[in-house]
């Protein structure tokens, strides 16, 4: 038989682990992300309403991604670094 | 000429500083001297300079000293300093024009070219000692600039596999493959004079390494000749260019795939066909071409169509989707001569393109009575009611080609009587009805149309591409829709072969 040159990636990807759950919102900051498709802020407002009423978060930061269409660039994901959780918006 | 050097400080983790690494290094290839300062810590500092192959003193920035004397804002930034250590010239980010410049500078050639598959410029990270802290430990730097890739793993068969079904079963996009064998692939390399493990490109959205050596073996899967190869290498590049955006390209659920055009002598020197079924299974060069690029895709890129290819209907181009312009039937100048390029350079040119929608227009004896066919086509590009943010190529049939040009029509009139009569009635929106394109009628620009007002649907004559293609019996065009246009979406690149 011959011998093949495997023509796949090779390299295998790395997996991140996912950040602790949190126990409770109360008192933490969370992050929204808007990847601005439409319909995305109307939800994120809503949900921000409710952290802020219902859980007690401290502090909601927003942002927003130029376009959906790409990753999120590095002044975006520095904006949310510091909240203890994020809640990306994937609406259309 | 005073003494000057280069000093460049850098973070490990910052997809710009690893992005401008390689340039570094060639500038401290001529006796320049070059020297960089990096703010983490000594094993992730150690691991970039194995990574990146660095070949200039890099030493690091404990309390980050330096870089507060500095007063870095912005990693990279490059600094060029005088013999008493003033700075004559400082960087920030990753620009190629600056590039040159510092180079000249320091009397050295240039180092950048604009067809590398790197961006003309790219914003850095913020300053470490300036950054937000965390407490949590730092995710692994992805590794995407690196210049030398893993060596390809060799696979010996079982006797009792069966050669094709393997390869099939494991390389195929649904189509049986030409097995990979050490052979063909060998061959497949003699013809480039790079090293076999050499990075070209990073294919998006996994960023697979396509070193020479892998783009061979997808070549030779795909049925191309050796020869094919000089097309494959900036082809590579190309679609990893980041104004095309493959990361989005290939994980959209919109129908777009890569669309390949070919320009200039390459056609005839490795027999791509411009003429009749110039977009189906008439030549080995268009259809191999357009495999191979989509078993890269596939195969490094990792968007497979049962996984991050999310495409809801799919499309046909994702088989093979290679078109060259019929330069020889075309009055005007050829698209990559549009893009930039001498006419005499041979080029691709990617275009994340729809499948192509007929036009047939057999009656009409004027430029305006062909084009206006046209101009309807173009109307209902994306969604009929959605304008600006989209573009499309119009191929123009050699027969309708000749008609235009009979009326002293140039290219730039095309594309501007395109523009002036492709429209949406305002009365498409003035049924109430929600719908794409609709709220966005605030920023459309109303024209009239034959006495009908209109919004126009392109935001410039540029959005229309024009290319010559097809054979010449038959009085047909063809006009593809885009994916999300501009610098928010894919743009069209053009690279030389």
């Amino acid at each position: 038989m011959p011998t093949l040159v495997n023509p796949m990636n090779e390299r295998a990807p790395q997996a991140a682990p996912a950040a602790p759950r949190l126990a409770t919102l109360q008192g933490k900051t969370i992050a929204l992300l808007d990847i601005s498709k439409p319909g995305g802020s109307i939800f994120l407002d809503r949900l921000e309403r409710l952290l802020k009423d219902r859980h007690q978060v401290a502090q909601v930061l927003r942002a927003m991604k130029p376009t959906f269409a790409k990753p999120a660039p590095a002044d975006v994901i520095d904006k949310i670094r510091a909240a203890d959780a994020v809640i990306e918006a994937l609406a259309d | 000429m005073p003494a000057l050097r280069l000093l460049a400080i850098l973070q490990t983790d910052c997809p710009t500083c690893r992005l401008i690494t390689p340039y570094l290094n060639k500038l401290a290839s001529n006796r320049t001297t070059v020297s960089a300062v990096s703010q983490d810590a000594e094993d992730a500092t150690n691991e970039f300079v194995r990574q990146m192959e660095v070949r200039f003193p890099v030493r690091r920035d404990p309390g980050f000293e330096l870089s507060k004397r500095f007063e870095v804002v912005t990693v990279p930034t490059l600094y060029v300093l005088d013999e008493n250590d003033r700075i004559v010239r400082q960087e920030p980010g990753f620009d190629k024009t600056a590039l040159n410049e510092i180079a000249a500078l320091l009397g050295h050639p240039p180092v950048a070219t604009p067809y590398d598959g790197a961006p003309a410029s790219k914003p850095g990270c913020t300053s470490r000692h300036l950054e937000t802290l965390t407490e949590d430990a730092p995710a692994a730097a992805l590794d995407l600039h690196s210049p030398r890739g893993a060596q390809a793993s060799l696979i010996e068969l079982a006797g009792s596999d069966d050669l094709h079904e393997y390869c099939f079963r494991a390389f195929g996009d649904a189509l049986p493959v030409v097995p990979p064998t050490k052979e063909r692939v060998e061959r497949m390399l003699h013809t480039a004079a790079h090293d076999p493990e050499e990075v070209i490109a990073r294919i998006p959205p996994c960023y697979g390494e396509a070193t020479l050596e892998k783009i061979a073996a997808n070549a030779v899967m795909a049925g191309c000749r050796p020869e094919m190869m000089r097309v494959l290498i900036p082809l590579a590049r190309a679609v990893a260019d980041e104004r095309f955006n493959a990361h989005g390209v290939q994980a959209t659920t919109h129908f777009a795939a890569p669309l390949i055009i070919v320009n200039g002598p390459v056609r005839g020197e490795l027999g791509f066909h411009s003429r009749q079924n110039v977009f189906s299974n008439v030549a080995r060069a268009n259809s191999t071409l357009g495999r191979a690029l989509q078993l890269i895709l596939l195969n490094l890129g990792g968007a497979r169509p049962d996984g991050i290819d999310m495409s809801a209907l799919g499309n046909p181009g994702k088989f093979s989707y290679c078109i060259a312009e019929n330069e020889e039937e075309s009055p005007w100048e050829p698209l990559h001569a549009e893009q930039g390029l001498a006419r005499a350079q041979s080029a691709v040119t990617l275009f994340a393109a729809e499948a192509p929608h007929g036009v047939s227009e057999h009656n009409a004896r004027s430029a305006r009575g062909v084009l206006k066919a046209v101009s309807y086509a173009l109307a209902s590009v994306w969604s009929y009611r959605a304008c600006l943010a989209y573009e499309a190529v119009v191929v123009l049939g050699p027969e309708h080609v000749k008609t235009i040009h009979h009326d002293g029509f140039s290219k730039q009139d095309v594309r501007d009587f395109l523009f002036e009569n492709t429209g949406v009635p305002l009365r498409c929106y003035s049924d109430g009805e929600p719908g794409e394109g609709v709220a966005q009628r605030g920023m459309y620009k109303e024209i009239s149309i034959d006495g009908e007002p209109c919004y126009q649907k392109f935001r410039s004559p540029e959005a229309i591409k024009i290319v010559v293609a097809g054979g010449t019996a038959g009085k047909f065009s063809a006009v593809l829709g885009s994916w999300a246009a501009g610098p928010r979406g894919s743009q069209m690149v053009t690279y030389p072969i």
